[in-house]
């Protein structure tokens, strides 16, 4: 790669802004308007530097360690709502807007972001687009990819660029909304998005059903996949996990766990839990309704982004395979998160572990979600040992293609280097 | 415009690219006389035409694999085709070269109603799919009214809707992973069975990219659970206006309906003719509207839109209990209102359909807007749309034969198109640009954007050789670019 003269080196200043994995940021550029961007993004473009997106710096140790020294570009002073035609259910909004107050913005229409987002106070819209991000109501929700109709980002020329737009319907252009989101700030900062939303629900319920036997498992999730019911989420949760989730809320004990979250009018909601007595044959369960349900909502969310121990991973696999790959793995040295109906498996490693067991069992677990169609991505461990597990999962033929892109809109290299996949070939 | 192909015996370079095309795949699956190629002259969109050199029909990847690398060493452009219902001359062969006609790729390869996915060659017919899923509980979501004749691949191709796309999205929210054979001949597989994988969302960029980053030989579609019960409604409107109102009162309320329809009376006196459905020939509009989900919901959801109707001067005709949408009255409904574009051959020799968005609360303004533009170019304009999703389908009468009525007819859409644009909303809601629509890019999008659009063009076909002039408004004047490759072998 062309490099100019005098390239910056890695400064080791404790106070300037973190860029992750230990790494520190040359300089933090906070524009307040997107032509404020642009130019911080030339600047660093021609100082030979690197340009590193942040919002609400929640996600800063996701993926490898940044490539090379580089100037940190904050977007949350990007925060302002562009439109919000809200009899259209859709919302255009600058990227550095905090999800917490996008949601408060929505919620004054009765209306709702379809996207779970950990961390929603310090988390920006911007953040939870590009590492795309998603929780337990993904399963009736949709990712994000699906909620994302029009984008907005500043590229290595630094020019701001658009794609798709502000109408829900709309094949105008190369799909740029889908190709941003997930692309980790890889290809441009993202600056603005257009969202379709939704009307809030009328009702809301949370079933919480210890199983105490896990052997029936896949049982549990067939009959649930084929249920009357229409969840909007339902996830599975190891002992463990069920105290973490379950505990603060006053309902955790150590068992595996059901929880499954149904959304809709009153009487659908009243009828499906009704419903849900008879399939489950049963009825020491939990319900927790509507405005109870908050906290466990956020506790599903979050327990992606605790930190019971030194590292973790996110499988994704198909939904028929879910029960099996949670059977062995061993309940006291694993904290386990199923969205069960969607086949993402989050896994908290407990207590202590050296490197080398851990990339045994993260291989391990790699090879089963990958013969089934999958992959496992370690979504936190300590940066030593990211030089030597693959933490973005095993390497995909489609990659190639993805470099392509990459290359064709950040022909530099500038944008987040090092962190996300394929650059290492 | 219209691009005119070399007549496909004038060269012996054109005679060297059938043998060796017919020694690939046999003779039975290439066409190279004249009288067979102009069959494929057009697709949906008949203002443009351009005859292929030869047209070849593949059975399998593998062909497709060798048919794109002849087409290479050849230096010809080649086209995908699934089932040329395109309206917006999405796979017009400009330039010429090698069409490559998917529909002997019909093979529906694993249907998982566990996992909730499907595989399928690209050349299945969408109703096929759906047909072998009923009864499973699950069902493809997308369906576009030509679903009887379009295929999974062009659905791909251009990112297709169809009526309820309100509810549940359209085909890129339903599709997994797919199979392409790139511009330079490679099988790569993208996405997959299951849905998250590390990586960029190539699945998402290359659905609706209109066959410009390579060959769609296969596509893993995802099945949604089918709904327990629905209602679907048949309100009747004095006006148009009247109709479009009570649409945004609808979603303004917060009811998300799995389609919302609206035909004018234009078309509602087409289809009665056709088929007798028993809409009244003297509304000024009917919409269709429906609600799905779990029965106990449903309801209290149809009483709230017969209260909106009502307050909009409507009045609810019909409104059909269902728990499958096999159910005949619910067939009828939606053949009706499917078949629309068919009955319109009643009413003018010659149509051209538009495929404008608009915020769905500007749907008042831009209804009204139209009469003008009627009025003022003296065309008729028939309308049936998804109203729900603020997506336009003006059918624009005319007579190709009248040349004054061509160019009336096409200014009319330029004034209707300029308008959804000016309104924040686009020029193609599902249709896609094709060849049709290259010249209203620039008034979307920026230079900036083009370029970038363009730059993630050239880095996945950089000879321009596969679909060119689609999509994007590339080097100017689109056919131009064709023009040197297709010389390139001489």
């Amino acid at each position: 790669m062309n490099r100019q003269v005098q390239a910056p080196v890695w400064p080791d200043a404790p106070d300037a802004a973190p860029l992750g994995d230990d790494r520190c940021a040359t300089r933090l550029h906070r524009p307040t308007t997107v032509d404020a961007l642009c130019d911080a993004v030339r600047e660093e473009v021609e100082q030979g530097g690197a340009v590193y997106p942040q919002g609400g710096r929640t996600a800063l140790d996701y993926g490898r360690p940044p490539g090379r020294p580089g100037a940190a570009v904050d977007v949350s002073a990007l925060d302002e709502v562009i439109d919000y035609p809200h009899a259209d259910m859709t919302i255009t909004v600058r990227a550095g807007m905090t999800v917490s107050t996008l949601r408060g913005i929505l919620a004054e229409k009765n209306q709702r972001l379809l996207i779970d987002v950990p961390w929603p106070d310090r988390a920006t819209l911007g953040g939870a687009l590009a590492t795309g991000v998603c929780g337990p109501r993904r399963f009736g929700l949709g990712r994000p990819r699906d909620s994302i109709i029009g984008v907005s980002f500043v590229t290595s020329n630094a020019v701001e660029v658009k794609g798709g737009g502000r109408v829900v319907k709309n094949v105008a252009g190369y799909d740029f909304p889908k190709l941003l989101t997930g692309s980790m700030g890889t290809l441009g900062v993202i600056t603005q998005a257009t969202l379709k939303v939704r009307p809030l629900p009328g009702a809301s319920a949370l079933i919480w059903l210890p199983v105490d036997d896990p052997a029936k498992l896949d049982e549990r999730l067939a009959a649930l996949a084929s249920s009357a019911l229409r969840p909007v989420a339902f996830d599975f949760l190891s002992p463990s996990a069920a105290r973490l989730v379950g505990g603060p809320v006053g309902l955790g004990r150590d068992a595996w766990t059901l929880v499954v979250g149904i959304e809709d009018d009153a009487n659908s909601v009243d009828w499906q839990v009704d419903r849900f007595r008879v399939e489950a044959e049963r009825a020491d369960f939990d319900v927790l309704r509507d405005d109870a349900t908050a906290p466990l909502w956020t506790a599903l969310t979050e327990f992606q982004v605790e930190t019971p121990g030194p590292f973790a991973c996110s499988a994704s696999l198909r939904p028929s395979q879910v029960a099996a790959f949670l059977a062995d793995l061993p309940a006291e040295r694993w904290a386990l998160q199923a969205h069960a109906g969607v086949g993402v498996v989050r896994m908290q490693a407990l207590g202590e572990w050296g490197g080398d067991e851990a990339e045994a069992a993260i291989a391990g677990k790699r090879a089963e979600a990958v013969r089934g169609g999958g992959n496992l991505i370690v979504t936190r461990c300590p940066t030593p040992w990211k030089a030597r597990i693959p933490v973005w999962g095993e390497s995909r033929q489609d990659w190639a293609l993805g470099r392509a892109v990459k290359r064709a809109l950040d022909p530099e290299g500038v944008m987040n280097p090092g962190r996300f996949v394929g650059e290492d070939g | 415009m219209t691009a005119t192909a070399v007549p496909s015996s004038a060269s012996s370079t054109a005679a060297r690219l059938v043998a060796d095309l017919t020694a690939a795949l046999g003779a039975e699956n290439v066409l190279f006389n004249r009288d067979e190629l102009v069959v494929y002259e057009c697709d949906g969109y008949v203002i443009e035409k351009a005859v292929p050199d030869v047209v070849v029909f593949p059975t399998c990847t593998e062909d497709v694999v060798a048919v794109v690398k002849i087409c290479n060493r050849h230096g010809v452009p080649f086209v995908p085709r699934g089932a040329g219902t395109s309206l917006a001359g999405g796979t017009l062969p400009v330039g010429g070269g090698v069409m490559i006609g998917l529909t002997k790729m019909k093979r529906i390869l694993e249907i998982n109603t566990r996992d909730r996915y499907a595989i399928v060659e690209a050349g299945v017919v969408n109703v096929w799919l759906t047909r072998s899923l009923v009864g499973t509980g699950v069902h493809f979501a997308p369906d576009p009214s030509s679903q009887t004749a379009c295929t999974i691949g062009g659905n791909v191709a251009t990112n297709a809707g169809g009526p309820h796309t309100l509810k549940y999205g359209v085909t890129v929210n339903h599709v997994r992973g797919l199979e392409i054979v790139t511009p330079d001949g490679e099988v790569v597989q993208v996405g997959g069975v299951v849905e998250d994988q590390p990586g960029y969302d190539l699945t998402g960029l290359i659905v609706g990219s209109e066959g410009t980053f390579g060959i769609v030989t296969k596509v893993i579609v995802n099945l949604s659970r089918d709904p327990e019960a629905g209602r679907t409604l048949l309100a009747v409107f004095d006006t148009v206006e009247d109709s479009v109102e009570a649409v945004s009162g609808i979603v303004a309320a917060g009811i998300v309906p799995a389609a919302l329809e609206m035909i004018d009376n234009l078309m509602i006196r087409a289809v009665e003719a056709a088929f007798k459905f028993g809409f009244p020939v003297d509304a000024g509009a009917v919409l269709i509207i429906e609600v799905d989900g779990l029965d106990a919901a449903l309801d209290h959801e149809a009483q709230a839109i017969s209260e909106i109707v009502q307050t909009h001067r409507g009045k609810v005709e019909k409104s059909i209990g269902w728990r499958t949408r096999e159910e005949p009255e619910y067939k009828a409904i939606w053949k009706s209102r499917k078949m629309a574009f068919g009955a319109i051959g009643r009413v003018s020799p010659t149509f051209c359909t538009q495929d404008g968005v608009v915020p769905r609360t500007a749907l008042p303004h831009i209804l009204r807007f139209m009469e003008g533009v009627s009025e003022r170019q003296q065309v008729r304009i028939a309308n049936v749309f998804h109203a729900g999703d603020g997506n336009l389908h003006p059918i624009i009468l005319f007579d190709e034969q009248d040349p004054d009525q061509v160019r009336r007819a096409l200014d009319a859409s330029v004034e209707i198109l300029d308008e959804c644009i000016r309104l924040g909303g686009s020029v193609t809601g599902e249709h896609g640009i094709g060849v049709e629509k290259l010249a209203m890019m620039p008034k979307l999008f920026t230079p900036d954007d083009l370029a970038a659009m363009t730059a993630v063009h050239d880095a996945l076909n950089p000879d321009g050789r596969c679909s060119p002039a689609k999509k994007l408004p590339i080097g100017g004047h689109c056919i131009e670019r064709t023009k040197p490759g297709r010389h390139a072998s001489a």
